[in-house]
């Protein structure tokens, strides 16, 4: 049950229950204390709410409200991203920030494209079938009823998904752009099978939710509120049940108390420090942030596992040029897909595979292409002046999880007082040539599509990893359970804690993740309130 | 016209472009701001009408810079988009990106390393050298090959990608860039509704030149 598209305003884009939201004292132990009110933590505290328990979510960042905070501009949106400094390194560093990382209600899915496929059962055993990668401690059909319901309460547009495990969405598929009919021409003449979709976007109105009016700003935040993210799908609800959405929050820390067991979060707000007393805490702030906190607060890292395996996936942009015009700035930005090329074919040379999606930059992401391109000056002028001809490609390579690519604590402080988090990454072979032969496909379709240059890019998209489950505290953070191994009542519940990523984006499995977890909580086979076992 | 446009690129008849010139010279996005939200007008108005005094820069790292901005952006004459007043208001509010490579300082101190690094590789201020020699330190700096102590103390090439960021996002959010490519703009309330190939709403304009940009700069070997 979630009633969050009844209880928006049909006319007015902020949360209407905000202002009766109810509030829990610091020193009132609250059921669960959820750090982070994005992907992960607002699906959580949505369903516990739900399910009777006192909630309070503490995210960093704040309550939107799109008409007064969010605009259409591209510059002009600086404000969605987590800013804070990160360092980066290793031989192939991941840029942070606005391609990857959210900040306030809503988190990363305020501003991401809107694309949600599920995982395939596949990527749930990558070790045992691929002999690469690592073995999830729960199958594909764990999350399956939570996938459909998610796809339900997004709701989520496209056509019938034939890969993976095969099934239907509740929305049609979406209008589409000329950049996609090109990308949808070159992929048929290749014989690869491309779907529209599937998008977080509501194909007709959903509840008080509009429908989507392709205005293409999907990743300046919807001001529409026809594309999903917890703002609008969870968090009205999880307000209407009692929980408390506490924005402006920073967590700096971990209480833990001499059992060692966590008494609950120690954070900043309008400069003071505080402490919410909890039962049980759930660390939901993804895969930079969740490490980075229980590595400050020496927590659950017996086995030098927090941080470790944080991944990527490779995002190689390909552009085509076609003689008309295509304006890819209309419509959303995630349009037409494939999945064909996403398992293991030996033929390839390499293990796991990748997925094909239209990206549809606007002008100043069509500036950094064609500046990664080695242009500038009067030659990157006229290639600009020509955006309207262009269309995009991006891959998602599924790159696998390495120990050595990990968030370690930098010994340097933000204004915090908590040391920055500091991001080493490096790509295997495996890595590379997946990426190279993903590039080779989409070179393919923009040729067969009649395309008369192509533009090549590397980039990286999503993050996951970072506190994996697993069934064995030496190799990975958290249980099946989502439970911080020797930790009774402390969870991870984003995508930090995925041991493998797929080709997939991570959105809708980090709520699906979320709503398992959830679901286990409220029928008490998890016991949250565990002190230390004999 | 300058003489590293492209042959027969059209004069801009309606609004502003850089430079007045464009591809869509009938095409004025600045036209269709009523039809914007309130928030979004009163950003895009204020990015035009109010330009930010210099504040972060001192005004000699400001001039070379500027200069530097010039070459980078092709701004050869007015009306320039002023990136640089528009990225010392950014650097002001200290906003940053969200990252930084472990060779690297924050990107505030990369930006004035820059404008010190211009300066030593032209023998005084890069703002006045001749524009041959100024072509040629951009040239060393985009491969890394120039050298000084002050381009000592960072990654060169990483230090040109921070700066060339922060320049493109300032040039690209202002609408004269916009109607120089035909880009629509913000489109809330309204929306788009001509999706297709070789469709375009009512308020906007047909494309009044088109050549491949690729053949053509490789044609006329720029970079």
């Amino acid at each position: 049950m979630n009633r969050s598209h009844l209880l928006l305003d049909p006319h007015r884009r902020g949360v209407p229950g905000v202002a009766r939201m109810r509030r829990y004292r610091d020193d009132d132990p609250v059921d669960m204390a959820i750090v982070g009110c994005g992907a992960g933590g607002g699906v959580l505290a949505q369903r516990l709410a739900r399910a009777g328990w006192r909630v309070v979510v503490l995210e960093r960042g704040p309550f939107w409200d799109p008409d007064r905070d969010w605009v259409s501009d591209e510059a002009g949106s600086d404000h969605l991203y987590w800013n804070d400094t990160r360092i980066i390194a290793g031989e192939d560093p991941v840029e942070m920030g606005k391609n990857n990382c959210g900040l306030g209600v809503g988190g990363s899915m305020v501003h991401f494209a809107g694309y949600t496929p599920r995982f395939h059962p596949s990527d749930f055993t990558t070790r045992s079938v691929d002999g690469v990668g690592a073995d999830w401690p729960i199958a594909y059909a764990d999350l399956r009823a939570h996938y459909a319901l998610l796809e339900q309460e997004l709701p989520v547009a496209g056509q019938r998904w034939p890969w993976g495990d095969p099934h239907g969405y509740p929305h049609g598929p979406h209008p589409i752009c000329g950049a996609a009919e090109r990308a949808w021409e070159g992929a048929r003449a290749c014989d690869i099978t491309m779907r529209v979709g599937p998008v977080a976007i509501a194909n007709g109105r959903f509840g008080n939710r509009p429908h989507c009016i392709y205005r293409g700003f999907c990743l300046q935040g919807c001001k529409v509120n026809a594309k999903a993210s917890p703002l609008v799908t969870h968090v009205p609800d999880a307000i209407e049940q009692g929980a408390e959405v506490r924005a402006d929050s920073m967590v700096v820390g971990l209480e833990v108390d001499g059992g060692g067991a966590i008494s609950g979060v120690r954070y900043q707000r309008d400069g003071a420090e505080r402490v919410q007393r909890a039962h049980a805490v759930a660390v939901c702030g993804y895969a930079i942030e969740t490490p980075r906190l229980l590595l400050h607060s020496g927590v659950g890292n017996d086995h030098d596992q927090v941080g470790r395996y944080v991944m990527v996936q490779g995002a190689p942009q390909i552009a085509g040029r076609f003689p008309e015009l295509l304006r890819m700035y209309k419509a959303p930005p995630p349009e037409v897909s494939s999945e064909q090329f996403y398992e293991t074919d030996r033929e390839r040379g390499f293990a796991r595979g990748f997925s094909i999606q239209t990206v549809s930059p606007l002008p100043i992401g069509w500036a950094e292409h064609v500046f990664a391109d080695g242009h500038r000056g009067t030659a990157l002028r006229e290639y600009m002046r020509d955006y309207n001809h262009w269309a995009v490609l991006g891959a998602l390579c599924e790159l696998l999880p390495r120990a050595e690519n990990r968030v370690t604590l930098a010994d340097e402080a933000d204004q915090f007082g908590m040391p920055r988090a500091r991001f080493s990454y490096t790509q295997c072979e495996n890595d590379r040539a997946n990426i190279a032969y993903a590039k080779r496909v989409i070179n393919r379709i923009w040729e067969a599509a009649g395309a008369e240059d192509i533009l090549t890019i590397d980039r990286y998209a999503h993050l996951v990893g970072g506190c994996r489950m697993g069934t064995d505290p030496e190799t990975s953070v958290v249980d099946a359970d989502h439970r911080v191994w020797g930790v009774p009542n402390l969870f991870v519940c984003d995508g930090s804690v995925m041991p493998t990523q797929g080709s997939a984006n991570p959105a809708l499995t980090i709520m699906a993740l979320a709503s398992r977890l959830a679901e286990e909580l409220a029928a008490r086979r998890i016991d949250s309130t565990r002190r230390r076992a004999a | 016209m300058s003489a590293a446009d492209p042959a027969g690129l059209p004069r801009q008849r309606r609004g502003t472009t850089p430079q007045m010139h464009g591809r869509y010279p009938d095409f004025d996005v600045l036209e269709e701001l009523d039809h914007w939200d309130e928030r979004t007008r009163e950003l895009i108005v204020a990015r035009v009408e109010s330009v930010p005094r210099r504040r972060f820069f001192s005004r000699e790292e400001f001039a070379t810079l500027a200069a530097f901005a010039d070459v980078v952006l092709a701004q050869d004459r007015e009306p320039r988009v002023p990136v640089m007043s528009l990225v010392d208001a950014k650097l002001g509010r200290s906003t940053g990106d969200g990252f930084r490579y472990d060779d690297m300082p924050e990107d505030a101190e990369t930006w004035r390393v820059a404008a010190r690094g211009l300066d030593e590789a032209a023998g005084g201020s890069f703002a006045d050298a001749p524009p041959e020699l100024r072509e040629r330190i951009v040239d060393d700096v985009a491969s890394g090959a120039v050298a000084g102590a002050a381009w000592s103390e960072v990654n060169v090439k990483r230090a040109f990608a921070v700066v060339m960021r922060g320049l493109l996002e300032a040039f690209y959010s202002h609408p004269w860039a916009w109607n120089e490519i035909g880009f629509g703009g913000p489109a809330y309330p309204r929306g788009y509704q001509a999706l297709g190939v070789d469709r375009h709403e009512p308020w906007e304009a047909r494309e009044d030149f088109d050549v491949d940009p690729v053949r053509d700069v490789r044609e006329r070997g720029l970079k």
